[in-house]
């Protein structure tokens, strides 16, 4: 374990190298990404715009007008139009809390529009994301993604575009007043301006790369935290509590770690503005009290420049706050997008077709696979099932039985030039992937269940079948004696985990599931092993109807299962090395024969 | 809140500074408009250059001085919030670790990440901005307070009445704050776990193509959160128009007021300046104060989450038993005296009453139907669940007064799912004992009949495993898993229905292997072929004993478990890999 952390140490450390390359493009891209969804909401977002010119108006028409009255006040004014003036105000001030509280309102609004919208299409991209995608990730990994990085998002989007158009638009306007007052001191106190850019570039490129690093750590630890308890009953059972501690220990320091360097360096951000603050404010008064001795300028100018020089500041400050907010929000939208740049399920080519119905003829033609280009899993296997037939498949583990399965439902896609899948005549490749799959149903190996009752998770096979069907299939499945002892029947929740009931039971869950999909094609992956061979019995004449006229493809360790099929394909090390039917092959004297032999001599003993 | 500073307090000394560094840099901040004023009094309007330059350095050292203490206080800010922050998540892990599988069902796995993830940044960010901007905020409102009596009392009665409005109109706003930042966090739970389950069930989902309902489901449930959160902020930023329309009208009160006060010759027009000045200062402090206030609410709502799962009650009775048997060196012997049990969480009584002995060294098999509680003994033996009534005895001791980890120590479980963790074979097997050796685990990988299967990989033992083991076959999985619990060298071996996914020929192999071990093995199967060899075999039928004895006995007497063999004999000619 301890070398895993530093495999990630090393890939951490380079991909931040590689980055610091690319960075200003991709902080573009991802911030264009994240327009783009902000460009949907574009009418709303014009509205807070324009409530923010008006609250930043009236914000500074405010305290203008206050000023007057003072002054007004002094010289004496009638209580009328004293009043009237105070009336006035008070609308000013109505219309400006109104105005601030629109724009907060709506820009919440716009703000939590786009995270739904981005956190929507994330989880629809994993829906069309390849099963080999998800075997190099982890559950808490992902999730991560999903919320933690999200919430980086949400949180600076709430904020932070009513800041930058308020800062800017104060910026701005200083900016113009003071060129107007004098350009001269407007240059000098633009002077920290290149100091203010050169410190941020410096802290942000900092923050830029630990903001990264804290999203991947707190991802990992997500990772971490999610494997660890869905296996919580293997650390009790072992005892593993404190090696788990452990590793965990080392993944909560390297997030406080990457955490804490973020969070110190963006801290240096208002701390660094104030101070060159303070060093404008001395170059102002140092050079313009030369200037106004020279009588270039007036004091009068000096006097109001240090005033507007402090109000260029402040927005400056906020601004550089905002450009901070804004790279941990990019280092969350990165790996978000990550995902959503991660390719699809390949596209169903452009002829693929949809199919409504299935006659069931199935054929491989020299099919060659392997996951992962250095061991080959299948080599050129070929065979051909006719409509209706069951296939069943045998070999030892690790054969490839599973894959011929995981290719025919495309799963897997077969390459280029290794060989073709045929279903009635038709290459799967132009066949559109979801029509195919409605054709099929499937019991795999790990029985699924979701968090809800017994019900929901049957009907999961068919969406529109009414309850009757339900205890139909359940019926079909044997599963209704079991599923009528559960606290409330059919309507008893089951959770994810499984509690409550036994494997055996969500083995027959999943197939009353399979049951009630109706399919064209019905695989079975080991589907029955866990049942006793009382209930497997039941089960499989219930089998034995649901797979009458529909191709079957089983794969199973019970001969009884394979004596029956129409087809034996024995697969050994990726290779089919036999086929045909129990008795054609036991003629054939061959391994078949020989694993026959072996088990028979072992029941006779018996 | 408490629980949170009794975490503060372990960075006391951070804190402490991070304060005392904020404070330095707020006396600097006052001074400065002092200096400037004496700057542009003294030096420019008189037109001294020797005074600006004088003052002016002042001015520059004081900043280099604050700025220092800003930097400094970073440091020791971001200390405490990542330190409380560490020692949270490192507390709660700590603490799950310890739940009972009771403990689990009140918290699903979604929520305790969320709470060890997510709840716990809320704090963290609350934490650091309050280090540095806390003091700030309440200082400048009070002291601008104190100042504004001193230029002109009747005035800043005004701002007495005014302030006290508006700090209980942000309290009551926060409170309704908290409560819809806790449902947002709820929420998030729900999100999280509609995505955990999609993952998990993904292969399921693509076959069934069900990926448009699981968005459906999903959706909505975003869709909910969505709703909730925008609930929570838009409450939270009602503070800011408030506070600017409260203080913007105190000012126009004053006014009002002061224009009173002004024909009458109670205050003078500077005077009226002054108060108005201040007004605008409490304003500026009270929107930092609102901000601050929002991010309380969100650390509040996270805190007592976290809270919850701390002050969880574990009621395993742990280390602290009265008398235990510690370094016990199980041989193996197993008696079950009347054991009756059932679900915590269900009413359904799972065991009846259930009685038998095995002695050290045996090995017996377990059979009944689907359902039947074969695997809840399995569940009882290593203390995972109590007993509801009746006693288990190992070695002639009660098992309740055994350490459970010296117990779990001496057995290895191999359930029926088998499930491993992402990282590589090595460290898959290694995880059944500390400090395994290449050597032990090479050992039970072939005890286990996967050595020639691991050699056969590109990396070997290094190969990685995905998570659950996705990218390996069932009998690859529970071969791994059925090595990992014999590299623990057990005393007790329970097998459940570990062997399903095996071909006949290596389930053979394997359990040979296993015979020749000296532990204790008992063995749930489905076939009789798995456990026809044993010493004796239990009939489990709902939950109840109704045989116990070898095969050929209980071929003789019990008609149940003829029925089963002769079920079996039917379709096991053999059993073909």
């Amino acid at each position: 374990m301890v070398k895993t952390t530093n495999d990630d140490k090393k890939n951490a450390s380079s991909k931040q190298t590689g980055n610091k390359k690319i960075k200003a493009k991709d902080i573009k891209g991802t911030l264009y990404k994240i327009w783009l969804y902000l460009a949907k909401e574009k009418g709303l977002l014009s509205f807070v715009l324009l409530m923010i010119v008006i609250s930043s108006a009236l914000s500074l028409l405010g305290p203008y007008l206050m000023g007057v009255t003072v002054d007004r006040l002094i010289e004496g004014w009638d209580t009328n139009r004293l009043l009237t003036m105070l009336l006035w105000l008070v609308l000013i001030y109505v219309l400006q809390s109104v105005a601030v509280f629109l724009q907060n309102y709506w820009m919440i609004g716009i703000a939590q529009n786009v995270v739904l919208s981005m956190r929507n299409q994330l989880f629809s991209h994993l829906q069309k994301l390849p099963v080999s995608f998800f075997q190099k990730r982890q559950h808490g990994e992902l999730m991560s993604r999903l919320t933690n990085d999200m919430e980086n998002v949400s949180r600076t989007l709430n904020s932070s575009v009513i800041q930058v158009v308020t800062s800017s638009l104060t910026v701005l306007g200083t900016i113009i007043v003071m060129f107007w007052l004098s350009p001269l001191l407007t240059i000098l106190t633009l002077t920290i301006v290149p100091a203010m850019f050169a410190g941020l570039k410096w802290i942000t490129n900092r923050t830029g790369q630990y903001f990264k690093e804290q999203q991947k750590t707190l991802g990992d630890i997500n990772g971490y935290i999610e494997e660890t308890l869905s296996g919580q009953k293997i650390v009790k059972m072992y005892s593993q509590e404190q090696r788990v501690i452990e590793e965990f220990e080392r993944k909560n320091s390297a997030l406080k770690k990457s955490s804490y360097w973020a969070q110190t360096y963006s801290g240096f951000i208002p701390k660094l503005m104030n101070m060159l603050n303070n060093v404008s404010f001395a170059v102002i008064v140092g050079v313009g009290g030369i200037l106004a001795l020279k009588g270039h300028i007036s004091i009068g100018v000096i006097v109001i420049f240090t005033t507007y020089s402090r109000q260029f500041t402040r927005p400056l400050n906020d601004l550089a706050n905002q450009f901070n907010m804004i790279l941990s929000a990019v280092a969350g939208a990165e790996r978000v997008f990550q995902i959503m740049d991660e390719k699809e399920e390949k596209n169903d080519e452009s002829q693929a077709k949809d199919i409504t119905s299935l006659e069931g003829d199935v054929r491989f033609d020299s099919v060659s696979f392997s996951y992962d280009q250095s061991v080959a899993t299948l080599e050129e296997v070929s065979f051909h099932a006719t409509p209706g037939q069951t296939v069943a498949l045998v070999g030892p583990t690790g054969a490839g039985k599973t894959t011929i399965i995981s290719l025919l439902s495309r799963f897997y896609e077969v390459e280029q030039g290794q060989g073709h899948i045929y279903i009635d005549g038709m290459d799967i490749k132009n066949i559109t992937r979801d029509s195919l799959r409605k054709q099929m149903a499937f019991v795999l190996q790990d029985s699924v269940l979701f968090k809800t009752t017994v019900r929901e998770n049957i009907r999961y096979g068919r969406l529109s079948a009414t309850d009757d069907e339900v205890i139909f299939a359940a019926k079909g499945a044997n599963a209704h004696d079991f599923i009528m002892k559960l606290p409330n029947g059919y309507d008893t929740i089951l959770d994810s985990e499984g509690q409550g009931i036994s494997h055996g039971q969500r083995q027959l869950l999943s197939i009353a599931r399979a049951m009630l999909a109706n399919p064209s094609l019905l695989i079975l992956d080991e589907a029955t092993s866990s049942i006793d061979t009382i209930t497997e019995m039941k089960i499989n004449e219930a089998l034995q109807r649901l797979m009458k006229g529909r191709t079957s493809f089983v794969i199973a360790h019970r001969l009884n299962t394979i004596q029956n099929a129409d087809l034996i394909i024995v697969l050994k090390n990726g290779k089919l090395i036999e086929k045909g039917t129990h008795d054609s092959l036991l003629k054939a004297n061959g391994f078949y024969a020989g694993l026959v032999h072996s088990q028979q001599g072992k029941s006779t003993l018996a | 809140m408490r629980k949170l500073f009794s975490y503060v307090n372990t960075y006391k000394k951070a804190m402490w500074l991070a304060l005392t560094l904020t404070g330095l840099e707020l006396i600097v901040e006052l001074f400065q408009p002092m200096i400037m004023a004496i700057i542009i009094d003294e030096g420019i309007i008189k037109g001294d250059l020797g005074t600006v330059y004088l003052w002016g350095g002042l001015l520059l050292g004081l900043s280099l001085i604050a700025f220092i203490a800003g930097i400094v206080n970073t440091f020791y800010a971001s200390d405490v919030s990542q330190g409380v922050a560490h020692d949270m998540r490192r507390d709660l892990f700590r603490k799950i670790q310890q739940f009972t599988f009771k403990n689990f069902q009140s918290f699903p796995t979604s929520s305790l990440i969320t709470r060890l993830t997510n709840d716990v940044t809320q704090i963290q960010n609350f934490l650091f901005m309050s280090l540095r901007i806390a003091l700030r905020a309440p200082l400048f409102i009070f002291g601008s307070m104190i100042m504004a009596f001193f230029v002109n009392v009747k005035l800043a009665l005004i701002l007495l009445v005014v302030v006290p409005i508006l700090l209980i109109i942000i309290l009551w706003i926060l409170k309704k704050g908290i409560l819809l930042f806790q449902r947002v966090q709820k929420k998030l739970d729900t999100v999280n776990g509609v995505i955990r389950e999609n993952l998990i069930g993904m292969r399921l989902i693509k076959a069934y193509t069900r990926g448009s309902h699981e968005e459906k489901r999903f959706f909505n449930f975003n869709k909910t959160l969505m709703a909730d959160n925008k609930k929570a902020l838009r409450m939270m930023e009602l503070t800011m128009p408030i506070l600017l329309f409260g203080m913007n009208l105190s000012m126009v009160f004053i006014l009002w007021y002061g224009s009173v006060e002004l024909n009458l010759g109670g205050a003078q027009a500077g005077e009226i300046v002054a108060i108005l000045n201040y007004a605008t200062k409490i304003m500026f402090a009270f929107t930092v104060f609102s901000f601050l206030m929002m991010n309380y609410s969100r650390a509040q709502a996270s805190s007592t989450r976290i809270v919850e799962v701390l002050e969880e009650n574990i009621d395993e009775q742990q280390e602290t038993k009265i008398e235990t048997f510690q370094n016990v060196n199980i041989q193996g012997s197993i008696e079950f005296d009347h054991v009756s049990f059932q679900y915590p969480s269900s009413d359904l009584p799972v065991l009846h009453n259930l009685s038998f002995t095995i002695k050290a060294g045996e090995t017996v098999g377990i059979l009944g139907e689907t359902g039947s509680g074969k695997s809840s003994i399995f569940q009882l033996i290593p203390q995972l669940y109590h007993v509801t009534s009746g006693e288990i005895l190992i070695d002639g001791m009660n098992i309740e007064k055994i350490d459970v980890k010296e117990l779990r120590k001496q057995i290895g479980l191999v359930p029926q799912e088998a499930h491993l963790f992402s990282g590589t074979i090595q460290e898959n097997i290694g995880w059944g004992k500390d400090h395994a050796s290449l050597d032990d685990i090479v050992q039970a990988a072939k005890e286990a009949q996967i050595h020639d299967f691991i050699l056969s990989l590109p990396d070997q033992y290094e190969t990685r495993v995905g998570q659950r083991g996705v990218n390996l076959s069932g009998g690859q999985k529970q071969r791994l898993s059925i090595a990992r619990a014999l590299v623990r060298k057990p005393s007790i071996l329970l097998l459940d229905d570990s062997t399903s996914a095996l071909d006949a020929h290596t389930e053979a192999s394997i359990l040979k292997t296993l015979k020749s071990q000296k532990c204790t093995t008992l063995i749930i199967a489905q076939k009789i072929s798995s456990v026809k060899e044993a010493d004796h075999i239990l009939l489990i039928h709902e939950g109840k004993l109704v045989g116990n004895g070898n095969h050929e006995t209980l071929m003789k007497t019990s008609p149940y478990y003829q029925d089963i063999y002769y079920s079996q004999v039917k379709e096991e000619a053999g059993q073909i890999g």
